[in-house]
């Protein structure tokens, strides 16, 4: 935790990286400004230390994103059909979800890969029991709510074999509190 | 080469348009607030990355890196604003009960613990 500066520097050169790209002419002015604005917003606004339980495995990374576009594709796909061919009556499912994972980063890849996931929407996260209740359209009936919590809990693990410190003793892991 | 990209980007421009037409539709007819932002989350995500795409075939480099960053804040910021009115759409009863197959997060939220819904 006394290792302060090193959980600055990625945020000042992603702001100062940020400025650049968006004056679009690296100007020694522009250069140095932002370099200058950058530092003062990091040192200014000070953010909780995002928890480093990660590790960045690049090549699933990539697949994870190649796939996030996929899924990006399907889902408008599916969405646009819904609303033309069924519209007000579309059917859909409230599901639950259990958390693998218990890191921030780690849940909240999960949910942003679920949100674009073909017909989920995440409606609310639970920490503290690992759960995640996702709005699933359209759906014919119970059994297909069933095959997406299936597909939902693959598309997790997908995250936490990108990102996961272990990721096979993050898959292996027990859920971790009974609801009451 | 210049002939080429032009019809990239007219393909891409008209695909994008058509996406975000067809989030007009489900806008309209989804019956709840939530079946509706199904449809702004994803069809218009796609609508506007297909549209940034086509844009930026057109523009020289320096112009075009701007709209990746439009892109990418997109999808990192949809997300997010889905779940959050999301999350406030249950809380507040404004779910078409009736069109929900299974709703597993009633036992967790019951209904009586709920705001009322504005429309009664």
């Amino acid at each position: 935790m006394n290792r302060r500066p090193p959980h600055r520097l990625p945020a000042v050169l992603w702001l100062w990286l940020l400025w650049v790209l968006l004056w679009s002419t690296p100007t020694a002015l522009v250069v140095t400004g932002g370099l200058l604005v950058s530092v003062a917003v990091v040192f200014a606004f000070r953010l909780p230390p995002v928890s480093p339980q990660i590790t960045v495995r690049p090549l699933r990374v990539l697949r994870l994103v190649g796939g996030l576009l996929r899924n990006l594709v399907a889902s408008a796909a599916s969405v646009a059909w819904a609303a033309v061919r069924h519209g007000p009556r579309v059917r859909a499912a409230i599901v639950e979800v259990p958390l693998t994972s218990d890191s921030d980063l780690l849940v909240t890849g999960t949910s942003m890969l679920t949100t674009v996931t073909p017909g989920s929407l995440v409606l609310e996260i639970d920490r503290e029991r690992g759960l995640l209740y996702v709005h699933v359209l359209p759906v014919a009936g119970p059994e297909d709510a069933a095959g997406e919590r299936e597909r939902l809990r693959r598309a997790e693990a997908a995250v936490v074999s990108a990102l996961g410190r272990d990721a096979r003793a993050a898959s292996s892991q027990p859920p971790r509190k009974e609801s009451p | 080469m210049s002939a080429v990209s032009d019809v990239a980007s007219a393909v891409l421009l008209l695909t994008g348009a058509l996406f975000c037409l067809l989030t007009a539709v489900g806008v309209l007819r989804f019956p709840d607030a939530v079946c509706r932002l199904h449809a702004a989350a994803k069809a218009q995500t796609l609508g506007l990355l297909l549209i940034l795409l086509g844009a930026a075939l057109q523009l020289p480099l320096r112009y075009a890196v701007p709209l990746v960053l439009v892109a990418l804040f997109q999808l990192l910021t949809v997300p997010v604003t889905t779940q959050v009115v999301g999350r406030t759409a249950y809380r507040t009863s404004s779910l078409h009960t009736p069109s929900l197959v299974e709703d597993e997060l009633a036992h967790r939220i019951p209904p009586e613990e709920r705001a009322p819904s504005a429309e009664g």
